[in-house]
């Protein structure tokens, strides 16, 4: 998805974007609109404002990872992959099992902030869980 | 709505609830799982609040289940409405307790829960059994009320 190389910038903070000459490759995610490789040449000869900075560390593709805890059942934390994921039975076991065996499970891949929302929601159920970036992607 | 009624031996459970009480209060102004450092700056203010909130009215949830009416029946009730809350208060304190009380007790040891309370020392025996007895309530909620929680 961001592979054309390009940057993500706060749109508010962008000067660039109110440009004419600018074209978004129209990639959003959420507030951020990704410009492409061509834009950033642009950019690069146009002496950007100091203050349009890259967030790369918001692109790209995030895990939500649950860690063991010695504390809360297996059959909470079955409950919980259910009832935070939608998981079926087998697959809620399978990711528990994982968690007690290899001390973590990766339970969920995607977009930051929606990985963000389900660390936040898992916290809510007490379960220890941190959001890190996907290396595969 | 189904509703489950579970009558508990009061000289058992009452002696407990000083000591869950206790640790509620000691939970009140943090998180049974404090935030990592993997959480967005700007977020950490207002899930810490959010959290708390959320953890907090748990607790007192759980809390209320034990009035006036159980002092004299000894029964305590939940159904759809109060399941999710009592579920997530008893998870919160049953991670308090053993990070407070019975650190020294080894993951498999607490896991298995074969311990003899009598065999365990005074100042650890009311923790222990309190950590016993909230995985309990878990588990008959989860037994009897997994389809109302989740919804289905």
């Amino acid at each position: 998805m961001f592979s054309c190389g390009g940057q993500i910038v706060d749109r508010a903070d962008c000067a660039a974007d109110r440009s004419q000459d600018r074209m978004p490759c129209e990639l959003r995610d959420a507030e951020r609109v990704v410009y492409c490789a061509i834009v950033t040449t642009t950019l690069s000869t146009t002496q950007p404002q100091h203050d349009v900075h890259t967030e790369l560390a918001h692109a790209g593709v995030y895990r939500v990872v649950v860690l063991n805890d010695p504390v809360n059942l297996m059959s909470y934390v079955v409950l919980v992959f259910k009832k935070v994921f939608g998981f079926d039975e087998q697959t809620a076991r399978k990711h528990m099992l994982e968690v007690h065996e290899q001390g973590r499970s990766v339970v969920w891949v995607g977009l930051r902030e929606k990985a963000e929302a389900y660390a936040f929601t898992l916290h809510g159920w007490h379960l220890t869980a941190i959001v890190e970036p996907d290396e595969k992607n | 709505m189904k509703r489950i009624e579970v009558k508990l031996s009061l000289p058992v459970v009452a002696p407990l609830l000083d000591v869950i009480k206790k640790a509620a209060d000691e939970l009140q102004g943090g998180l049974a799982v404090p935030l990592g450092t993997d959480v967005d700056h700007d977020l950490v203010e207002v899930w810490n609040a959010e959290l708390l909130a959320m953890q907090n009215d748990g607790v007192a949830q759980l809390l209320a289940m034990f009035d006036s009416e159980f002092f004299e029946t000894g029964m305590i009730a939940f159904d759809e409405e109060n399941a999710e809350s009592i579920l997530r208060a008893c998870a919160a304190l049953r991670l308090h307790l053993r990070a407070r009380y019975l650190q020294t007790f080894d993951d498999e040891s607490l896991e298995i829960g074969d311990m003899d309370p009598d065999e365990l020392p005074e100042a650890l025996r009311m923790p222990f059994m309190c950590y016993v007895f909230l995985a309990t309530i878990q588990e008959l909620i989860i037994q009897n009320l997994d389809s109302e929680i989740l919804g289905e």
